[in-house]
């Protein structure tokens, strides 16, 4: 076991690198980053003490040393624009987007799983046609769309729900704890859940036909033992292993990546930091904030590994 | 912290009964929310010289001089100034103004703000508005001297820009200790309650005021500035009442916004222009084509080309298409208005026949190949622009292939003179000529610290001794003629066509607000009134 953890950290730790410095070579390849953050206006000279006070003069791989180095330090560096330490500024955003991602996740597991196995237990029933229908609906439809749709609907005509933004914040971080806090959560995790819901759906489905003509299913039924505990246990131990591998893959990647959610709801998340930053070559964000998405993804990973022992004996034996 | 802060700051004003129903008095409790698409990077003033930076810290800092709607200079902190000698400014400080922690104001707040830029500034740095004054030197408590590196006419207009911030803050405070409130003292109409970067910027009321004993009236008791930088997001905010107004509601928008019986909407001009630059070097760094092949001529360096591809634009269609009629045509780099402006550049018509000529005259019958860049969603239109002078010029010849690349990729590109034909859009932000032209016109010269943002190469030695010789004199008509003539043969030489200027749109509840646009785009609370009060 500790050989198995030993070995994925080397294998984070050698990812991270890899990628700090694709992030290091990419914005190097677009340009220099003081064009974009510079007032127009500034003189020549201004600009030239400006690129040596950021130490962009310097060569490429001396630049990326001074940040390795600062990073043993456990020194992310500070912003460009808005100069306070990186990592407190990425990680006041984690709460937002978190309370977000988990949420979506939610409605979809509690919604998509059982679709999903109705469509699958009964595939030619009317509802399970309706049911597919809607999942194709679900990752076809772009997001963005379907927000602007959920905001005119729920925000503009009706009124019930506010159109963006975040609630009053309480202790975590977090707004779940309020009911103004949760009005304004909802529409994004839902629009977050959707993509989510559709592929669940139809992963559910497809692995529950598959195990419903097994033989074990046969026996369990020939036992005698009631339907819900056939589908309720043996089905649904069966198709578990995919289920978790997509649902950790997608945690991490709606973790890191509700981008286009966050900014049609204007949600201070993470995504939204993240495509601001960009736009304006902040380079220490963007390398801090991707080192840690590779980190957050290794973490899940390993996590899911983990499951897999638990939901099925033979890997344990492994 | 933000939240201990905000809280200290409630039990603050619980504990001051007294301040507390004067608010009352003078309607409290009316709180005005307003989507904005940028906010401020910090709360420090000093720290950046963007737009929503300064817009956003206006609320709770003043600037030594004001400006007015239209950028004509008026007194702020600052009552008076006149200039002693060629290189010796004196500023007359307003009397009884306080900061918010109820520290009177005096010359040395002055002082100090001044020489605390240089240090904390980050890379839009304010060195900008405040590198002409070598020195202060305090006078009296109300009476501050600047020296300068030789004649600055334009420091009154630079120190628009020049926030006040206490001296008793001392030397130490930067960007977290602004941000978390500790540091964020100001003499401006609002206290500074929380901030997050590009979240909510809170504010309350600040009775003490200066300008509410000069009678001036500030109706909010709070004011909440979101940041909300998506359009559609922005206008959802203001349709489901989520916020008052909303500031740069795009043009396609406009429309529907106007139909609505549940909206107003208002339309100014601004100091924005759109510009298209040729690159007059002697080999362009992507060469123009001549059926199919490059050419090593840089066809920009005939004047008749030049004069032929701005015969082509039809600035009224385009104000018309691209822009929903709310741009209007230009033939300077500023609006008229503005100071060191010529009155004798009048509206450029399109005259197709004529523009042929001239394009056969110089040697290209057939016309000719050119990749053309712009920014997209820097502002408004900008990529929507590019694409339809590209079809204007078609019309004699012309093949510009456009290109609208986004601010990352441009900017540094165009840094490297990378681009033959580029368009952007400057703003003349101080309302004055030197601050555009000696940046866009004048031959670029580091000595000086002119011609910095020059992209064409254009170096005219009559204009740039108008310009250089103009930035040194202090009298005000005698400047005016000059920049107005350097305008007039700079603008008919045409190393860069000036194209529209895109107006600004805010859009409200109906009969709620009572706003009156400035053309610095800029939305403050002190300057909205609710309508019937």
């Amino acid at each position: 076991m500790t050989g198995f953890l030993l070995g994925r950290l080397a294998q984070a730790v050698l990812v991270m690198l890899v990628m700090s410095v694709l992030v290091f070579l990419g914005v190097y390849a677009i340009g220099n980053p003081i064009d974009v953050l510079i007032d127009p206006a500034a003189t020549q000279a201004m600009r030239a003490a400006i690129i040596r006070q950021y130490g962009l003069d310097l060569p490429l791989w001396q630049q990326y040393g001074h940040f390795l180095g600062n990073i043993l330090h456990g020194d992310f560096g500070n912003s460009f624009v808005f100069r306070i330490p990186v990592l407190s500024l990425i990680l006041s955003r984690l709460p937002a987007t978190l309370e977000l991602t988990v949420l979506a996740l939610l409605i979809a597991a509690v919604l998509g799983v059982p679709l999903g196995i109705w469509a699958g237990y009964r595939p030619e029933a009317r509802s399970s046609r309706a049911i597919m229908a809607f999942s194709t609906l679900g990752f076809s439809v772009p997001t963005f769309w379907i927000g602007l749709l959920l905001i005119l609907f729920f925000s503009v005509e009706l009124r019930w729900l506010p159109s963006g933004g975040r609630g009053p914040v309480g202790p975590l971080g977090l707004s779940i704890w309020t009911p103004e806090g949760w009005s304004y959560l909802l529409l994004p995790a839902l629009n977050l859940s959707l993509f989510k819901l559709g592929l669940l759906v139809r992963l559910v489905r497809a692995g529950t036909e598959e195990v419903m003509g097994s033989e074990h299913v046969r026996f369990a039924r020939a036992q005698g033992l009631p339907e819900s505990q056939v589908v309720g246990l043996h089905v649904l131990k069966n198709i578990g292993i995919p289920i978790v591998t997509v649902f950790g893959l997608e945690f991490g990647s709606t973790l890191a990546f509700a981008v286009v959610t966050e900014t049609v709801f204007n949600w201070p998340g993470m995504g939204k930091l993240v495509i601001e930053s960009i736009t304006s070559l902040d380079r220490p964000v963007m390398v801090a904030y991707l080192i840690l998405v590779v980190l957050l993804f290794v973490v899940i990973n390993l996590f899911v590994e983990l499951t897999y022992g638990f939901l099925d004996p033979r890997v344990r034996a492994r | 912290m933000n939240r201990r802060q905000f809280l200290s700051a409630t039990t603050a004003t619980a504990l001051l009964p007294a301040s507390l129903a004067l608010a009352q008095g003078q309607g409290a409790g009316r709180t005005l929310t307003v989507g904005v698409r940028s906010g401020p990077e910090s709360i420090d003033p000093h720290w950046s010289t963007l737009g929503g930076h300064i817009e956003a810290l206006r609320h709770v800092y003043d600037s030594l001089v004001a400006q007015d709607e239209n950028l004509v200079l008026k007194p702020g902190l600052a009552t008076s100034w006149r200039a002693v000698d060629d290189t010796t400014w004196e500023f007359k400080l307003r009397e009884g103004v306080t900061f918010h922690d109820g520290s009177p104001f005096t010359a040395e707040d002055v002082k100090f703000s001044l020489e605390r830029i240089p240090q904390v500034t980050g890379p839009m740095s304010m060195t900008l508005y405040t590198k002409r004054a070598k020195s202060a030197e305090v006078v009296d408590p109300l009476t501050i001297r600047f020296v300068t590196d030789g004649p600055a006419p334009t420091l009154p207009n630079d120190f628009t820009r020049l926030m006040i911030v206490p001296r008793k803050i001392g030397a130490a405070p930067r960007n977290e200790e602004f941000n978390s409130g500790a540091a964020a003292i100001g003499t401006g109409p609002f206290r500074f309650v929380r901030w997050e970067p590009r979240g909510d910027l809170v504010m309350e009321r600040y009775d003490g005021w200066w300008a509410l004993k000069e009678g001036a009236a500030q109706p909010w008791a709070r004011v909440i500035r979101r940041e909300i930088p998506n359009d559609a997001a922005r206008i959802a905010a203001l349709k489901s009442g989520q916020v008052d107004m909303i500031n740069y509601v795009p043009a396609t928008d406009v429309a529907s916004l106007q139909r609505d019986p549940t909206m107003d909407v208002v339309v100014g001009d601004s100091v924005y222009v759109f510009n298209v630059y040729f690159t007059l070097a002697e080999k362009l760094p992507r060469p123009a084509k001549v059926d199919g092949r490059e050419i090593t001529d840089n066809p920009f360096r005939d004047i008749r080309v030049r004069q032929a591809m701005d015969l082509a634009i039809d600035r009224r269609a385009l104000a018309r298409v691209v822009f929903e009629g709310l741009a209007k045509p230009m033939s300077q780099l500023m609006p008229d208005s503005f100071f060191g402006a010529s009155p004798n550049l009048p509206e450029r018509r399109p005259d197709l026949p004529r523009a042929r000529a001239l394009l056969a005259e110089a040697g290209y019958p057939r016309g000719f190949e050119i990749d053309f860049h712009s920014t997209t969603n820097r502002l408004p239109g900008d990529s929507a622009l590019c694409e339809a002078l590209a079809q204007q010029w078609s019309r004699i010849g012309v093949k510009a292939n456009p290109n609208a690349v986004t601010g990352t990729v441009f900017f540094p590109a165009s840094t490297r003179g990378e681009y033959s034909l580029q368009m952007s859009g400057w703003g003349t932000l101080t309302g004055e000529a030197a601050y555009t032209y000696g940046a866009l016109i004048h031959g670029p010269d580091p000595s000086v610290g002119l011609g910095n943002f020059n992209r064409s190469g254009y170096s005219n030695p009559e204009v740039n001794k108008l310009l250089l010789d103009g930035s040194r004199t202090l009298d005000d008509a005698k400047r005016r003629e000059m920049f107005a003539r350097a305008a007039e043969i700079s603008m008919n030489e045409r190393p860069m066509l000036p194209i529209v200027m895109p107006q600004t749109v805010w859009a409200m509840g109906k009969n709620k607000l009572l706003f009156t646009p400035r053309v610095d785009q800029e939305t403050l609370a002190q300057l909205v009134a609710p309508k019937g009060a």
